[in-house]
């Protein structure tokens, strides 16, 4: 999984994490176990992403997939993104 | 140490913090922290070693609260923030109150959708409280233009009352175990009922020490010309209670409009009261000329207080948390506006005097003298 900048602080610093997961579901529900601050900064208390935050599994957008159900092959790349934002 | 007055300025892209020495001639500004991250709330702390906090409300990452140990030097993240049990099928969208609770490192924090939370450590952990969170009312309260927002806690021993947007006023005698709606005579603009039990879009509630029994109520006004169902509502939008909150009267009479946002007692008079008034439509003050109102005599007349002020083509608003006062001898207002400008209104709002001319738009403002 692919950090920004924003997010590595809760994460000891790190840009990237290693995560064995089948779907992007399961890589979340191992960031809850794993690396609780920063799993609340990318899901809220309901266990959905954030609204303004997409999560890509390499260069596609889970939304055009089939959303956090998508299902992760070796070697993916998870990577989360704010939306872009007004002034 | 030399007292300094310490102003916390919460803003569209972060917390500042700006001081100064008693004569508030300089104000030093620091700043933003958090930022580009909005801030709704602040607080200085001046229970113990002064700290001060501030909402972080970030609409990308979730919400946090920031805490400064050195006056607003720097801030850190608390080790948690307030969040919704994980059952309950509410996410925090914003945090719009931070207040001092009974204990010395109590604080309560009111949030968006509106609910109360408490933490017994400074804002390192945080409960939610029950007694209000969970009401029976809490499903039916539906948000305003600005979020269902629990942005005013008000303590007064075991009482508490609470103002929430759109739900009212609701007060608690039991140090905030249950909750009573408590609205006889705050009237709603935007329903068929004019008085309904509870809904109403209350803006901001104060009160002093030496009266008790009294509160003024900031509601949201503007309802004179309506003509549907009910009738008309002037003056709903100014009131006073005179018994804790259970029942609310109008003192709106003498103003310009009852719509408005703060409201603001003296720290050495309970009946100087002052509000800004606002044009419903555009939130700016009538005439395009911006001015505060005061009352002397606890809302029986007003005047306007306006010099320094700009005299036309000022539309901005004061945001319901962007006016406070000091408690120096002779008090100095402070007034935050969305198009960025910090004014001091010294001699208790005579004169004004814009202190910073282009900051973001500001959100909140809170003073202290520690």
């Amino acid at each position: 999984m692919h950090l920004p900048g924003p997010l590595r602080p809760y994460c000891a610093g790190a840009s990237e994490l290693s995560i064995s997961a089948p779907t992007v579901r399961a890589a979340l529900e191992d960031l809850e176990r794993t690396q609780p601050a920063l799993y609340c900064n990318v899901c809220d208390e309901t266990g959905k992403v954030r609204r303004h935050l997409n999560v890509f599994v390499n260069a596609d957008n889970v939304r055009d997939l089939e959303g956090i159900d998508t299902m992760l092959k070796p070697g993916d790349v998870l990577t989360v993104l704010p939306a872009v934002s007004g002034g | 140490m030399a007292d300094r007055v310490i102003l916390t300025i919460g803003t569209k892209k972060g917390v500042f913090v700006a001081d100064a020495a008693k004569p508030r001639r300089n104000f030093a500004l620091r700043g933003p922290f958090g930022p580009g991250v909005p801030v709704y709330s602040t607080l200085v702390d001046t229970r113990g070693t002064p700290r001060i906090y501030a909402s972080s409300c970030n609409p990308f990452f979730g919400m946090k609260i920031l805490r400064s140990t050195d006056m607003g030097k720097s801030f850190k993240e608390t080790k948690s923030a307030p969040a919704f049990p994980k059952d309950d099928g509410r996410a925090l969208a914003n945090i719009w109150s931070l207040e001092p609770g009974a204990g010395k490192k109590d604080l309560w924090c009111g949030v968006e959708p509106a609910s109360l939370f408490r933490s017994p450590d400074g804002g390192d952990s945080w409960e939610m409280v029950p007694g209000i969170s969970n009401h029976e009312h809490a499903r039916k309260w539906s948000p305003g233009n600005g979020g269902l927002c629990m942005h005013t806690i008000v303590r007064d021993g075991n009482r508490v009352h609470l103002g929430i947007s759109t739900g009212g006023h609701y007060l608690s005698e039991d140090g905030g175990e249950t909750f009573t709606a408590s609205n006889k005579g705050v009237g709603a603009g935007f329903a068929p009922d004019p008085y309904p039990e509870f809904g109403q879009c209350v803006h901001k509630i104060a009160r002093h020490d030496d009266a008790p029994g009294r509160l003024y109520m900031q509601n949201h006004g503007g309802w004179a010309e309506w003509t549907g169902p009910g009738g008309p509502r002037p003056g709903i939008g100014v009131l006073r209670s005179d018994d804790y909150g259970r029942s609310w009267r109008s003192i709106a009479e003498g103003l310009p409009s009852d719509f408005g946002f703060p409201i603001v007692v003296h720290p050495h008079d309970a009946d100087t009261v002052y509000v800004v008034p606002l044009e419903p439509q555009t939130r700016s003050c009538p005439g395009a000329a911006p001015a505060v109102w005061r009352s002397e005599n606890g809302g029986g007349a007003w005047n306007r207080l306006a010099r320094g002020l700009p005299k036309k083509e000022s539309y901005f608003t004061v945001l319901r948390d962007a006016m406070d006062i000091d408690q120096l001898k002779a008090p100095a207002l402070y007034m935050g506006t969305t198009t960025g400008q910090l004014w001091i209104g010294r001699e208790g709002g005579e004169k004004w005097e814009c202190l910073f001319d282009s900051l973001p738009p500001i959100n909140n403002v809170k003073v202290a003298v520690v």
